[in-house]
């Protein structure tokens, strides 16, 4: 019950996109079509999935004050957590290099399609921001971040997909000359994000 | 060659700036921008990092493998953020901005304009064009944010620097506040560069 | 010299990151006795503001040595109690120990967990007893300092915090003077289900117990009436015989008010 709780508030709740702001660079550069955004956001699910739970292994058995108690008891007062955003960046960024090169070596047909995305991800910040999220929340268990990743991602996904639909009808639209392409843009986002910020109130 | 430089400088401030017309570093401009103080300290941050990641790759440009450049780059940027953030937290004055700006000091690491210009300009340059480089696009972010947090500061709160500065009868716009409203701000702020700048308007 | 290698690859990224943790290292080392200062100070800060030692304009304005001085002055007691309201442990009155607001999370975690807490009691000159709050608000944790006075059942003062609520909105519980001097003179309702009530309109129902909701900050304010009333239960057991008695001293005066009817 708590996973689904959890799950629905991390795509509606704590959108990514709508709450915090998170990954813009690349969801409003990739957003021009639903077919690429749709590679894109497919991409960030995959990611978020993996690098998230593997950052909060890390977390609690290397990095938090007293995490590497486990190793003996002269180690508990051990505190690293100034090395945490390194590492979660060094994660991540190795990650997605080693995807690329499994997904390059074994899958061409879906390299074609999402391996030009992948380098685009390193950077992305909702990557990072998941990891830092994660850091503040003190999830118990494996299951926790598991779920956070898939709900966050998720929640990337359907607002880049949304996004480059209206993106779409809109290239028909008769927008005064300087607000074009980027400027209506932000202004749409802007009333994506209020709308989608009745989901505050929803207690879960 | 004095031309370049300043070409260099000013570009990223007026017509290459990073966030109205690259588009890059949104997050931050969007989080950080409600009072005028955080966007100041969040400006320079960005500035700090931007100037001294490009000068050490640039610096490093014929050393690093291909293979792991990204990982290299990352690595280094997350190097001056922390050092950046630990400055920050150990100063007596600085200690509650720190604190204000949580996360988002920490997301200077994947702020695109960091990356970018390394990208673009520091590993195919000399250090100190990478610098400067480096420098003018954090000014030329720094420069939106704070016209960003102006507005935001003064009809979210009546307030600049939290001095009052509308009169007490003034009811502050909550909506302002609101991060959605800032991509508004920003959309407006695009519309008024590119009509002053007819060559940046799409087709 | 070919880069690409995988040999020149790998030690090339070894060296990097060699080079790097080795730097940060040094840099945490140095830096870290100052940053524990600040952390300290902040703490005291938020401490002697709840308990008006000075206003807090003034606290913010002085300089972390003249806190900690400031604190050794005016602290008369401090120790840490268990969930049975038993004294566990010693906090010194030296200037050098006290639990951090860094502290508060795990203490918040032993509460729910309902054991292995060390909840600290500050008592200050004057009789002032200084007790932390902890908890969730919207975006992130709030955590404050309620003080209490001698009769360990009206408040004498509040201070609140949070990590990164809405600017303007949620950031009201810090920002906003008259937030916290609004629950100066109200009670707490030891041995009650809800000992304090932070919601919409609850001044109206005149119970002492109750401060008014921000408006506009639904979430932050729902937060902060948990965190009061989930740390107010964990001190129960603590404050709690002090409430007795007061419920005592009521029921006396009830009583010679029925005694001075009847006559």
């Amino acid at each position: 019950m708590e996973y689904i709780s959890l799950f629905v508030k991390s795509i509606f709740v704590d959108n990514m996109i709508f709450a915090y702001f998170l990954g813009m660079c690349s969801y409003l550069a990739v957003s021009k079509n639903v077919k690429t955004a749709n590679g894109l956001g497919l991409a960030v699910i995959f990611v978020l999935l993996c690098t998230l739970p593997l950052n909060w292994l890390l977390n609690t058995y290397v990095l938090q004050p007293g995490a590497l108690r486990w190793l003996g008891p002269q180690f508990a007062e051990v505190d690293l957590s100034f090395l945490s955003f390194i590492i979660f960046i060094a994660v991540i960024a190795a990650f997605v290099q080693l995807v690329e090169m499994i997904v390059e070596k074994f899958l061409p047909s879906l390299y074609s399609s999402l391996g030009i995305y992948l380098p685009l991800i390193a950077v992305n910040c909702a990557i990072l921001g998941g990891s830092l999220f994660m850091q503040q929340r003190d999830f118990t268990g494996i299951g926790e971040p598991l779920v956070y990743a898939l709900g966050s991602g998720i929640g990337w996904y359907l607002a880049i997909v949304a996004l480059a639909a209206i993106r779409e009808k809109m290239s028909y639209s008769n927008v005064p000359k300087p607000l074009k392409g980027i400027g209506i843009t932000f202004i749409t986002v802007g009333l994506m994000g209020m709308a989608f910020m009745i989901f505050m109130g929803i207690q879960l | 060659m004095a031309q370049k430089l300043k070409e260099t400088i000013l570009n990223p401030i007026l017509k290459g700036n990073p966030i109205t017309v690259l588009v890059l570093g949104i997050c931050s401009a969007l989080a950080v921008t409600v009072q005028l103080k955080g966007a100041l300290v969040m400006a320079l941050s960005v500035t700090i990092v931007t100037g001294l990641s490009s000068l050490i790759c640039s610096l490093l440009r014929n050393t690093i493998p291909n293979r792991v450049r990204i990982i290299v780059q990352l690595v280094v940027v997350a190097m001056m953020v922390i050092l950046v953030d630990q400055i920050l937290k150990a100063g007596e004055a600085t200690y509650a901005i720190d604190k204000q700006l949580s996360v988002y000091i920490g997301l200077i690491i994947t702020n695109c304009i960091v990356m970018g210009r390394i990208e673009a300009f520091a590993l195919g340059n000399k250090p100190i064009p990478s610098l400067l480089d480096g420098l003018a696009n954090g000014l030329g972010y720094g420069l939106i944010l704070i016209v960003v947090a102006f507005f935001r500061e003064l009809l979210g709160s009546g307030t600049l620097f939290g001095f009052q500065v509308l009169p007490a009868s003034y009811i502050p716009n909550n909506l302002v506040i609101l991060p959605p409203f800032a991509l508004i701000l920003l959309g407006c702020i695009i519309w008024v560069h590119r009509a002053l700048d007819k060559d940046l308007q799409e087709d | 010299m070919n880069t690409n290698s995988n040999v020149y690859t790998v030690i090339y990224t070894t060296i990097v990151v060699v080079i790097v943790s080795a730097v940060l290292a040094f840099v945490a080392m140095k830096l870290g006795p100052a940053q524990d200062a600040n952390a300290k100070a902040e703490t005291l800060r938020q401490m002697m503001s709840a308990a008006g030692v000075k206003p807090t304009e003034e606290l913010y304005a002085t300089n972390n040595a003249d806190i900690l001085q400031l604190y050794a002055d005016n602290i008369e007691e401090a120790y840490t109690i268990g969930l049975n309201g038993e004294k566990n442990g010693d906090l010194s009155i030296a200037q050098d120990k006290i639990e951090l607001i860094s502290k508060l999370k795990p203490q918040h975690k032993a509460i729910l967990a309902g054991e292995g807490a060390t909840l600290p009691v500050y008592i200050f000159k004057g009789g002032v007893t200084v007790i932390p709050i902890y908890g969730a608000g919207l975006w992130g944790p709030i955590w404050g300092y309620v003080a209490l006075n001698p009769d360990c059942y009206t408040i004498a003062g509040a201070y609140f915090d949070h990590e990164s609520e809405t600017p303007g909105l949620g950031a009201k519980i810090k920002d906003e003077p008259w937030f916290r001097e609004k629950f100066v003179g109200k009670t707490i309702e030891w041995g009650e289900e809800r000992a304090f009530k932070l919601d919409k309109n609850a001044e109206a129902t005149g119970a002492p117990n109750t401060v008014d909701a921000i408006t506009g900050a639904t979430m932050t304010s729902k937060g902060l009436n948990e965190a009061l009333n989930i740390w107010f239960k964990a001190y129960e057991k603590h404050f709690g015989v002090g409430a007795f008695f007061h419920a005592l001293e009521e029921h006396a005066i009830e009583e010679t008010n029925v005694n001075a009817e009847e006559e």
